[in-house]
């Protein structure tokens, strides 16, 4: 390896989960270079549904049409959540910036508006979220209007079931029905899997047969709800191709992790900001962080790269996720953050973790534990100060919030990050110079 | 030696030899190579390679093929490419012995006819005679010192056939050396001579030519002494140019004979009385045609073979030859190997050969091992190690070509490797990925356990296969299917009569069980195209295609162990 | 800029075009590249021996390194397995040392100098786009192109540092910048099948004809590899085939026509 000096970025995002992403995607917008460290873990087990808030409070369940309206409730509530420090502008835009930047990668969601949007799950529940892609959209209307329906299913395919599906909504749907086909040419596989699926319907032989044995199951049906699998690289043509094809409105639902439209999602981002010149390190680690204070950057150490790397940068994204991104760790006493060794707000007795019932609604005080930030994103010391000037904290390690119970992941990923890469561009003077 | 017996051992050799090239030459459309050559016929392949040689000569591509020939098979064009000392040996060797063989041994009908007054013991011709014999020793030694300085490298083939030939073309030339020598020095050669062409054999009446050959011609005459009269050697002197000179030059020509000859002075008394004259010569004699009958079934048979091969490959040229033709040429390459090793020089994995410690990658051997697998001998019991080896070093060929690009005889050693592996792997040899899905993961590892019970393997684990060795590797696993799902092999089975057994997060998780060894035999471990999707993919960091890669390495060792010859499929 | 050219086994004997092409293209291009006497870079004992391979591998890396020259390759196999060789012996001491000893009885060395380039990552990065596009005379406009990436260089990615896996672009600038038109193809990042051909004939070609069809689907008129096994086996596959077949061509074949070198030259 030739000893080159190490290269030098406006800005480093730690981590490439949904806030990673966003993060590494806003600062190219924004004219910064970028260099990224992390893999889509967190990504590949998405839905392709963009949560805003769907819940608030949590402790009451209470579903809101409107993200918006729910936001401002959140602002009285809990004006020390993430979202609530957000402004909704910001909000609106950086919503609105990632869906077109996805629609350009090839992956479109339907218009954004005011209001949340219903669809089935998997297993038969009613999951309340903002951003549907176009391929999901039409569940959005059936789910609310209920017509005759017909949801279908591939034997083989073990993570999703219509059967399963028709079940738990019960009495809530009669005109529901369900029913099991063979995938073309796997009939004599036991198992199969959606990417896989999804791949083969991107051949027109396969869509062809495909639909074919569709139609005669069509009946009175208005709409044919089915697993995610409607193409991978080419959801919109294969998904036109059904509709075309079957004569009716086609959804599909998303199935159990590690599913199709979060490899989608996966693919359509990491396209984007390769599209913009970020540079991308997967199957590494930051090993350490250091900042000069004089020169004003920070250095950081990668490992999983044969002889290491070191890159310099004049901000730092720590976006690193929770426990199962190991932005945060835990032992049987005390939840750490990895990287630097944050001061992690959290409950102050391990007794105090949890509450007894595991489904309680409100929730339990560890998922609410993570790193205070003050107004400009920036990560606490122990003293109450920023640890440095341009390390900002984005995503689900904030503290304060509970994003599986809120409905708000994606939400608080974006949101948190178009804010916190507004204050890097201040800090670093608009467009980059480096 | 009376002319009945020079002739009828002649003869003799000269049969034994002309059945001896016959029976070698047969075996090149006999033997069959490589699975597509097993169904073409003996005529076949002779009307293929007379007809391929025919439109060869009269096309007009004959300039070509001969200029060819000349170049690579007289001047050999190729070895000076590679190895000038070697080349400078063997030309050295070939030119020597043609030109002894021509000058010297048929002078009868060589010699007498185009040089008018031949004699071999005239000037130049004693000069010419040790010459060659010289340029023969000499490249012999070349060779030798070649050999010599290779020695540490890699594992050279030997066959005790060649040391012995080896033994006996010295043999002929340093009888040939001392005959000389001792008839130069010897009294009673003079006194025989003196008595056919002088009438007279006494002592005293010769007295003159005896001092004068003495003093000029090195004659070692015992009552001489070491002073000799001048005046009687003058008187000599004009005596022989009457009786001797049209027929005899000084012997100081002979640049190796004639210092021999002085060498032996002492003890030429003892040589003559001995009759050191008759068995030097019938021992130069008798191993000329004992070489002369043996030579079809010594290595340097390759003196016909591979002139033969070379003229096969200029005639091919760019062209690919029909399998008729390239069935005989494979057969051919077995006669016409030099041993150079220049091939295992240029060998592209010899430095894997060197590591793993199995020569048998090594074109030289495999040619042998091809042979031996052509013949059966390989095959027979008690050889099974050798076989297993040799199947090993087949497999891990890269079909670089350098081999074939390099050899000196022309061989084409790129369609002789690919016609072994089939052999290899109709015999029940196959490579390692054939011969391990040839039976179930399940039933491998019920063998496994069995072997484990007896004796366990002696290598640690972690040196094949340090990740899969380590749960740290995949103790993070958290099955989440995204390998599965990106992997081109699970989904292209899909398309197929059957998938894989595992797939790749099986695999893993039967890692994380403890289960490693249902894993050896697997058909995912050894139809992975590592592609490396899943190790690119996996959220938590598990080095899947690296895992399988070791697995497979694993595999090759452990399963190798409990794998039995000719498994039944 | 000077590099020791690393062939491999694959493209003297079966792609002699691409070596020629090679030559001719960066010698053009002012890139000067030494011979040395390189040994096969270790890829099928990977199945065999890790320790084989590594030597095998470093071998070629202490030469080159004993030479003073980074090694750049036209084959994006040598260059995943030396790469992979580099990653093996920084992480593993005790494989280090092996290494070393194994080296050392034939006098070569190895300390972790040598780099190990491709083609095109010379080519982008080093030469870089704006030269190339500068000294194209004949652009290919309107010729639609599939660029076959790839596995062994582009993943893992943290070991070959070639390009973003999941959405590389160098190829496809690289092919912009010939004047040719990039063809997008869901299939693009799939592998070619070449590694099974012998495991596991059927499913190899299974592969690679999915490949064939998916980049004509996608509309393009060539298919351009950087790799000799990629390229051979398309070739291989679509010899005497009955189904729709698509041209191979190799990149610096692509780029010397687009230099205005004679086809000849390249092979053509």
């Amino acid at each position: 390896m030739t000893d080159e000096p190490p290269d030098r970025f406006d800005v480093a995002v730690i981590g490439a989960g949904m806030a990673g992403m966003a993060a590494a995607l806003f600062a190219a917008e924004r004219g910064l270079s970028c260099i990224q460290v992390g893999n889509g873990g967190g990504i590949l087990f998405a839905s392709g549904l963009l949560d805003l808030l769907g819940v608030q409070p949590t402790a009451e369940r209470r579903l809101w049409r409107s993200p918006y309206e729910a936001l401002a409730a959140l602002a009285l509530d809990e004006p020390g959540h993430p979202l609530a420090r957000v402004e909704v502008p910001s909000i609106r835009a950086a919503f609105e910036t990632m869906v077109t930047c996805l629609g350009a990668a090839g992956l479109r969601y339907a218009p954004l508006g005011d209001s949340n949007r219903s669809v089935l799950t998997a297993i038969g529940t009613i999951k309340t979220t903002y951003g549907v892609p176009l391929s999901m959209v039409a569940g959005v209307e059936a789910l609310n209007v209920r017509p005759p329906c017909l949801l279908v299913d591939f034997r083989g395919l073990r993570e999703f079931s219509a059967r399963q599906i028709a079940a738990t909504l019960g009495d809530r749907w009669p005109g529901l029905r369900h029913r099991r086909i063979e995938f073309p040419g796997c009939e004599a596989l036991p198992e199969l899997y959606a990417a896989h699926l999804a791949r083969a319907l991107e051949i027109g032989e396969t869509r062809a047969r495909t639909i074919e044995r569709l139609k005669p199951l069509l009946e009175d049906a208005h709409a044919v709800g089915l697993p995610a699998v409607l193409g991978l690289a080419r959801v919109g043509e294969v998904h036109a191709a059904f509709e075309a094809g079957l004569g009716v409105p086609v959804f599909e639902i998303p199935t159990m992790p590690t599913s199709v439209p979060g490899l989608r999602l996966l693919a359509a981002l990491e396209s984007a900001v390769s599209a913009r010149g970020v540079i991308r390190r997967h199957q590494a680690t930051v090993r350490a962080l250091a900042f000069d204070r004089d020169e004003g950057a920070a250095t950081l150490d990668l490992e999983g790269v044969p002889g290491g790397e070191r890159v310099v940068a004049r901000a730092v994204v720590l976006a690193t996720g929770r426990f199962t991104g190991r932005g945060l760790t835990a032992d049987r006493g005390q939840v750490r953050e990895s990287l630097l060794g944050l001061p992690v707000r959290q409950p102050v007795s391990r007794e105090s973790w949890h509450q007894s019932d595991f489904l309680a609604s409100s929730g339990h005080a560890i998922n609410r534990a993570g790193l205070e930030t003050d107004g400009a994103w920036r990560p606490l010391d122990a003293s109450g100060k920023p640890v440095w000037p341009r390390l900002f904290a984005v995503g689900s390690i904030l503290a304060h919030q509970d994003w599986m119970r809120s409905k708000c992941g994606s939400g608080l990923a974006i949101a948190t990050a178009w804010a916190a890469l507004d204050q890097v561009a201040r800090q670093l003077g608009g467009n980059g110079a480096g | 030696m009376s002319p009945a017996f020079f002739q009828s051992t002649l003869y003799a050799s000269l049969a034994l030899c002309a059945l001896g090239l016959l029976w070698r030459v047969s075996a090149w459309f006999r033997v069959h190579i490589g699975p597509d050559a097993r169904d073409v016929t003996f005529s076949r392949r002779v009307a293929a390679v007379f007809g391929g040689a025919a439109s060869a000569l009269f096309s007009l591509r004959v300039l070509r093929v001969l200029g060819t020939f000349v170049l690579d098979a007289l001047f050999l064009r190729r070895l000076f490419a590679n190895a000038k000392l070697r080349w400078l040996g063997h030309l050295l060797i070939v030119a020597g012995f043609t030109l002894l063989l021509l000058m010297h041994a048929l002078a009868a009908v060589v010699s007498a006819k185009l040089l008018p007054g031949y004699q071999p013991t005239l000037y130049p011709y004693l000069l010419l005679r040790n010459l060659f014999g010289a340029m023969v020793l000499a490249g012999v030694a070349l060779l030798l010192f070649g050999r010599w300085r290779q020695r540490r490298g890699l594992p050279q083939v030997r066959r005790p056939m060649d040391a012995a030939f080896v033994t006996l073309l010295a043999t002929v030339l340093v009888a040939g050396f001392l005959l000389e020598g001792h008839k130069i020095a010897s009294p009673r050669a003079f006194y025989r001579m003196a008595e056919q062409f002088s009438g007279t054999s006494d002592p005293a009446e010769l007295k003159p030519l005896r001092a004068f050959w003495a003093r000029e011609f090195g004659v070692a005459f015992g009552d001489l002494g070491e002073s000799i009269d001048s005046n009687a050697v003058e008187e000599g002197r004009a005596r022989h140019a009457d009786a001797c000179a049209s027929c005899h030059s000084k012997p100081a020509s002979a640049f190796i004979s004639y210092p021999l000859s002085r060498a032996l002075a002492q003890v030429t008394g003892i040589l003559d009385s001995g009759r050191a004259d008759i068995w030097l010569l019938y021992l130069h004699v008798l191993a000329c045609f004992l070489g002369l009958g043996l030579l079809p079934f010594t290595r340097f048979f390759h003196a016909v073979a591979a002139p033969v091969s070379l003229l096969a490959n200029a005639a091919a040229r760019n062209r690919t030859q029909s399998v008729t033709v390239r069935a005989s040429r494979r057969a051919l390459a077995l006669d016409a190997c030099v041993r150079c090793g220049i091939c295992d020089q240029q060998c592209s994995v010899a430095p894997l050969a060197r590591y793993l410690g199995n020569p048998g990658l090594l074109p030289s051997h495999k040619l042998i091992a091809t042979g031996e697998l052509a013949s059966g001998r390989i095959l027979q019991s008690g050889h099974e190690n050798d076989a297993l080896r040799a199947a090993d070093g087949a497999f891990l060929c890269t079909d670089c070509g350098r081999c074939t690009n390099y050899c000196p005889a022309g061989l084409d050693l790129e369609d002789l490797w690919i016609a072994a592996r089939g052999d290899f792997a109709a015999e029940g040899l196959p490579a390692p990925a054939q011969w391990v899905q040839a039976r179930p993961a399940l039933a491998w590892a019920e063998s496994m356990e069995v072997a484990l019970a007896q004796h366990g393997f002696s290598d640690p684990d972690a040196l094949f296969a340090p990740l899969s060795a380590d749960r740290r590797s995949f103790s993070r696993c958290v099955q989440c299917q995204t390998c599965t799902n990106v992997c081109p092999v699970v989904a292209q089975g899909m398309d197929t009569e059957h998938g894989v057994d595992l797939t790749p997060q099986k695999v893993m998780n039967l890692l994380r069980l403890g289960l490693r060894d249902l894993t050896l035999g697997s058909r995912m471990v050894w139809d992975c195209a590592t592609c490396y999707q899943c190790q690119e993919h996996c959220p938590e960091g598990v080095r899947v295609a690296d895992i399988m890669y070791e697995l497979r390495a694993l595999a090759v060792h452990r399963l190798g162990s409990v794998r039995g010859l000719r498994e039944p499929s | 800029m000077k590099y020791a050219l690393f062939l491999g086994c694959k493209i003297p004997s079966k792609l002699p075009a691409y070596e020629a092409s090679t030559r001719v293209v960066l010698g053009h291009l002012g890139v000067t590249l030494v011979d040395l006497d390189f040994n096969c870079c270790g890829y099928p004992a990977r199945n065999v021996s890790r320790d084989a391979f590594a030597v095998t591998a470093a071998r070629n890396l202490a030469l080159a390194e004993r030479a003073g020259l980074d090694v750049l390759t036209p084959c994006a196999c040598c260059f995943g397995t030396l790469r992979h060789a580099i990653r093996f012996i920084s992480e593993d001491a005790e494989l280090r040392s092996r290494v070393t000893q194994a080296l050392a009885a034939e006098g070569l060395a190895w300390s972790g100098h040598a780099g190990v380039e491709h083609l095109l990552t010379v080519l982008a990065r080093k030469v870089s786009v704006d030269a190339l596009a500068a000294a194209v005379r004949t652009p290919s406009t309107g010729l639609r192109v599939a660029a076959q990436y790839g596995c062994h260089a582009l993943r893992p990615s943290n070991v070959t540092r070639f390009d973003n896996p999941m959405a590389p672009t160098i190829f496809e600038t690289l092919i912009r910048a010939t004047g040719a038109t990039p063809v997008d193809w869901p299939r693009r990042l799939d592998c070619c099948g070449d590694p099974l051909h012998e495991a596991n004939a059927q499913l190899s070609g299974h592969m690679t004809r999915a490949k064939i069809a998916d980049a004509l689907k996608s509309g393009a008129e060539v298919l351009c590899t950087a790799c000799p096994h990629c390229h051979l086996r398309f070739d291989a596959a679509q010899t005497g085939s009955s189904d729709p077949t698509i041209r191979t061509l190799l990149y610096t074949q692509l780029l010397g026509l687009a230099l205005g070198l004679p086809a000849k030259s390249l092979g053509l």
